[in-house]
């Protein structure tokens, strides 16, 4: 199953979660981290559905790379609950260029294993990933 | 965040050269220009002010439409641009019409047309299109050099004069526009050209002292203003009155002046009317005017606006000015009565206060270019370009006492300790020095690339931060320093610290757009994350009771955080100023007090 420009695998349970993210509502988040050792990505925390923005911002590291999956829940301008999917590529600008170069190249790969990803965001500082930005990237 | 009052920029001026501004005789509003805004002011509220920044050039002339709703403006690229006079300004069209910069234009009274003119190359010098489309109404030939002024006959049969810097008044007929005849009755530059509201006549005057009236139909020479009493400078603008019986002249003789215009076309003398408090200096040339309503405005070179009524030429008129170039510093000070303090870089501090408005410049010696300013009670601090430092003592308005002090280095911050009497600190590129009351009295060369410096009010413990992003923080012994501990967080050169009013923390930002504070005691972070500005940080500020923490950056958005909460939960100001925020300032726990590169300072209040 190696099969990226970087040669990552993606481990199953990082698509069986994320399925039953969209299916069931079983998390709020999932954070994923690439095991350089085992050449995989895999699932390193995942949020209960009563977890907000905040504890989800809380889970990433300050200065290493990961990707994320939020389910955000917001209400249009009709009035009507929904939810979207966003997809976060946290790279922040304190992490070391290898574990930039080694995310940046798996991502795609990666983003095409999960089918149902809404949003895509990219955030290099805590401000690009705020409340604010999921709302306006939302509508 | 709302704004409660915005302290308008004054319009640029030139030695020179003449402006021309203009107003809505309905809304009793005048139209003027300063760098790239264009500013609308009410002349009975001049803190109600509304600033249109969307020119990509510098702004040079902006005329309302006959029906008030539009404003067109041009600028010096030769851009017109047409839009909404009322909120917020939606553009209508914009026109590539000159070569070269705009200097006057003119809407035609049906508010169909529009002529400008200006400098260009060759045919390009003067253009009447029509206001929607943008399609030409005539030729425009017969100047040579730049066209200073135009203006359109506002009844029918339409005429078109315009004048320049080759000495000529040229005339055209039509629409579409072709030329006459042209008048050389000038011996020097013809700056301004108006037809009087009923369009019987126009009048010219010119840089050789001279105004002449022509019939306005025809353009035969009627008459000119009398010789006797007539001004001893060039006359840069005129302005007929809204009955058309009397003109309004300013000249570079610091005098502006009212003629009655008899029905043969000859003008005398009414009125010699001079600004009071003037200094006597260059300043004091008078560069336009206009006469609306019951209002008369004459704005001065140095760009004092003041405003006389015409029902009551005897009474002192109310005067203001501004800043017209870049405020980077601002300081509130609190005493008897809370003046804000504002210094721009080209040397001048203007004195202001809440609700009144302007208040006063402040007179100095010299006026030096300002890169740094501080200001504590009745002492103000200015370092410029020339290693100086000057102390300014300051009591009740007033300069008491200047000294200047060299420093043998170029400051590039400063910090002073009210209650250490006399301590002042001054970095330059690679140092400290101490200076106090006068005298320097050490000079530390600290090794390291110096940006920026905070110092206790007491004067005992100073914070210096470098290029590398270091925060040193050393305790002050005597004229030496002692370096205590090295804070590394900032990923950019520190642009600025501030100790908080209690004493309790320090905030500091950096060029990459980054602020911290941090708590003074443990030395540690106290809040972090404010990265949400997203150009360097220029100015930071703290609230009079140390809860709220202000930010003030070259992407023109000044955030205020609560030092409590996290910094998510920010309240943002988009678009304080055009180019750039420079200075802030808390004028009490409620209003935040900023200023910019559009040498306007506004005031925000926090509570919604």
């Amino acid at each position: 199953m190696a099969n990226a420009a970087s040669g990552m695998a993606v481990h199953d349970d990082c698509k069986l979660k994320f399925l039953e993210l969209k299916a069931k509502r079983t998390y709020r988040f999932i954070v994923y981290k690439i095991e350089e050792q085992q050449k995989q990505v895999v699932v390193e925390k995942l949020g209960e559905p009563g977890q907000s923005h905040d504890d989800f911002a809380a889970s990433l590291p300050v200065d290493e790379c990961r990707y994320a999956i939020f389910d955000f829940d917001f209400v249009t301008a009709e009035n009507c609950q929904k939810s979207k999917i966003f997809f976060v590529a946290w790279s922040p600008d304190t992490a070391r260029v290898r574990s930039k170069m080694i995310y940046a190249s798996s991502k795609d790969r990666f983003k095409r294993e999960l089918d149902g990803i809404q949003v895509e965001l990219q955030a290099t500082d805590p401000t690009e990933m705020d409340l604010d930005i999921f709302k306006s990237r939302a509508n | 965040m709302t704004l409660a009052e915005t302290y308008a920029c004054i319009p640029s001026t030139e030695r020179g050269r003449g402006i021309l501004i203009s107003g809505d005789s309905k809304s009793d509003t005048i139209l003027y220009t300063n760098a790239r805004s264009v500013v609308i002011l009410d002349l009975n509220n001049p803190l109600k002010v509304s600033i249109y920044g969307e020119h990509a050039y510098p702004a040079t002339v902006a005329r309302y439409s006959p029906n008030g709703e539009w404003i067109a403006s041009g600028d010096v690229s030769g851009t017109v641009r047409i839009w909404g006079a009322r909120d917020d300004h939606v553009l209508k069209k914009e026109f590539k019409v000159l070569a070269g910069r705009i200097d006057d234009l003119q809407w035609s009274d049906d508010g169909m047309r529009i002529v400008a003119s200006g400098d260009g190359k060759g045919k390009s010098l003067v253009r009447a299109f029509m206001w929607d489309s943008g399609s030409n109404v005539g030729e425009f030939d017969g100047h040579s050099r730049r066209v200073l002024s135009c203006a359109i006959k506002p009844t029918r049969p339409f005429r078109i004069v315009t004048c320049g810097e080759d000495f000529l008044v040229n005339f055209y007929e039509g629409p579409p526009f072709k030329f006459k005849l042209s008048s050389r009755e000038h011996s020097n530059f013809v700056n301004c050209v108006r037809y009087s509201p009923d369009g019987s006549k126009f009048i010219t005057v010119s840089s050789d002292k001279k105004g002449i009236i022509y019939d306005g139909k025809t353009c035969e020479k009627l008459g000119q203003l009398s010789s006797e009493d007539g001004h001893k400078g060039s006359i840069y603008a005129v302005s007929w009155s809204p009955d058309g019986k009397e003109v309004l002249t300013v000249s570079a003789d610091k005098s502006a002046k009212i003629w009655e215009i008899s029905d043969s076309g000859n003008g005398t003398l009414k009125i010699t009317l001079t600004c009071p408090g003037s200094s006597g200096g260059v300043d004091d040339m008078l560069v336009g005017c206009l006469w609306q309503n019951d209002h008369i405005v004459t704005v001065s070179l140095g760009g004092t606006i003041s405003i006389f009524s015409a029902s009551d030429l005897e009474k002192s008129p109310f005067q203001f000015s501004g800043h017209m170039k870049n405020i980077s510093s601002l300081s509130v000070l609190r005493g008897n009565s809370d003046y804000i303090l504002s210094g721009s870089y080209d040397g001048l501090i203007c004195k202001w206060m809440m609700g009144r408005g302007f208040c006063g410049k402040l007179q100095r010696k010299q006026n030096s270019q300002i890169k740094c300013f501080a200001a504590h009670e009745v002492e103000i601090i200015t370092s410029g370009f020339d290693n100086t430092i000057s102390r300014i003592s300051y009591q009740d308005g007033q300069v008491t006492n200047e000294e200047s002090v060299g420093v043998g280095n170029q400051p590039n911050d400063l910090s002073l300790a009210p209650l250490s009497p006399g301590l002042l600190l001054v970095t330059f590129e690679s140092g400290v020095v101490f200076l106090r009351g006068e005298k320097v009295v050490s000079t530390i060369n600290l090794g390291f690339t110096v940006t920026a410096l905070a110092v206790t009010p007491d004067g005992t413990e100073a914070i210096v931060g470098g290029q590398d992003g270091k925060l040193r923080l050393y305790s002050v012994n005597g004229d030496s320093l002692n370096e205590e501990a090295v804070l590394e967080k900032h990923r950019g050169a520190i642009s600025v610290i501030r100790y908080s009013p209690d004493l309790s923390m320090f905030a500091s930002a950096d060029l990459n757009r980054e602020a911290v504070v941090w708590d003074r005691a443990s030395r540690e972070m106290k809040l972090k994350n404010m990265l949400y500005h997203s150009a360097r940080i220029n100015c930071l500020a703290w609230s009079p009771n140390s809860t709220m923490v202000a930010t003030g950056s070259l992407d023109t958005c000044v955030i205020v955080y609560e030092v409590d909460k996290p910094a998510s939960t920010r309240m943002t100001i988009k678009g304080a100023h055009l180019g750039g925020v420079y200075g802030l300032g808390f004028a009490d726990d409620t209003h935040v007090v900023s200023s910019g590169e559009d040498a306007c300072i506004r005031v925000w209040s926090l509570t919604t």
